[in-house]
């Protein structure tokens, strides 16, 4: 029974919990996530899964609403290796928010 | 007065069970676990990732093996809802996340029911068995075929000579085979029915 249990606690532990069908999914057609899909390009290698928006409040967790493609999340980063589960040819960015594109934010993006 | 009013209220009922329960004494051949029997059962199952889950229909054939075991032969089907919940993750490796009550599956399952001795009309049983089925998710277009062990229990409760209704519990593990270049996957839910069961002539 208790090995039971434990497959089953490491069955859910499985997989990429940053990415999701919501944000980070590689795509390359809207079909492919839950929201919208920015299509693979040097921007966004391998495509990304994202959400519209109309500021940060509106992104998952650790995502920022930033000012391109008419107002979309990004993941939120530091340096360019908290962008490196995205893949190679990303990296991290500065940003205009959404809400106050006067504000910077840094955020993953194509390199 | 009033504690004569009191001692009949109390002493009253308790007689009245008295005599329900040794009214209700089951004869042998109500209690007597039939050679062969059929049945039928509902309920949920509950999954999650490739595992569907959701309305659990299942018919069963029981046939006596040995004094204690019966094998059980069971056809299930598993409705559930759910949209598309695939997606291919940043090493383009298609992963699912399919909620507890998601997916179609069905599936046929050889399975050995051991009694334990009768407490009144309620037998107690384990139950262990193998499985072969499809998963199906749709809006994802994901099928797979799975081969689960099923382990629990249940009781079986005798309500007349030919009739016995029976409640079960089961966990359920194994591995299952998906297209989509998903690959292998585990295969871990449970299930909770209950059902009526009919002695065969």
């Amino acid at each position: 029974m208790r090995a039971l249990i434990l497959l089953a606690f490491l069955v859910a532990g499985c997989g990429d919990d940053n990415v999701s069908r919501t944000l980070g999914a590689r795509c390359d057609r809207p079909d492919d996530c839950a929201d919208r899909c920015l299509a693979p390009s040097p921007d966004y290698p391998g495509g990304l899964c994202t959400v519209d928006c109309f500021s940060s409040g509106d992104c998952p967790d650790g995502a920022e609403c930033i000012e391109s493609e008419g107002g979309v999340c990004l993941y939120a980063c530091r340096e360019p290796s908290d962008c490196e589960f995205l893949g190679p040819g990303w990296t991290c960015k500065a940003e205009p928010l959404r809400m106050d594109q006067t504000q910077q934010v840094l955020v993953c993006r194509g390199d | 007065m009033s504690r004569r009013l009191i001692a009949l209220f109390v002493l009253v009922p308790q007689l009245a069970l008295a005599d329900e329960s040794i009214a209700e004494q089951p004869d042998d051949d109500e209690v007597e676990i039939p050679d062969q029997s059929v049945g039928a059962a509902i309920g949920i199952a509950g999954g999650g990732r490739v595992t569907p889950g959701g309305l659990r229909l299942s018919g069963h054939y029981l046939y006596q093996l040995s004094e204690q075991d019966w094998f059980d032969g069971t056809a299930s089907f598993t409705f559930g809802t759910g949209g598309a919940e695939c997606f291919r993750d940043r090493m383009d490796d298609v992963v699912c996340d399919h909620g507890f009550a998601d997916g179609r599956g069905i599936e046929v399952i050889a399975a050995v029911r051991r009694y334990f001795a009768a407490q009144g009309r309620f037998r107690p049983f384990a139950r262990l068995g193998v499985g072969i089925g499809f998963a199906r998710f749709g809006d994802d277009d994901v099928t797979g075929l799975a081969i689960p062990l099923h382990l629990g229990g249940g009781v079986r409760a005798s309500v007349a000579k030919q009739v016995a209704v029976v409640a079960q519990a089961e966990l359920v593990a194994g591995i299952g085979r998906f297209d989509r270049g998903m690959g292998t996957e585990p295969q871990l839910g449970i299930a909770v029915t209950a059902g009526a069961e009919f002695r065969l002539p």
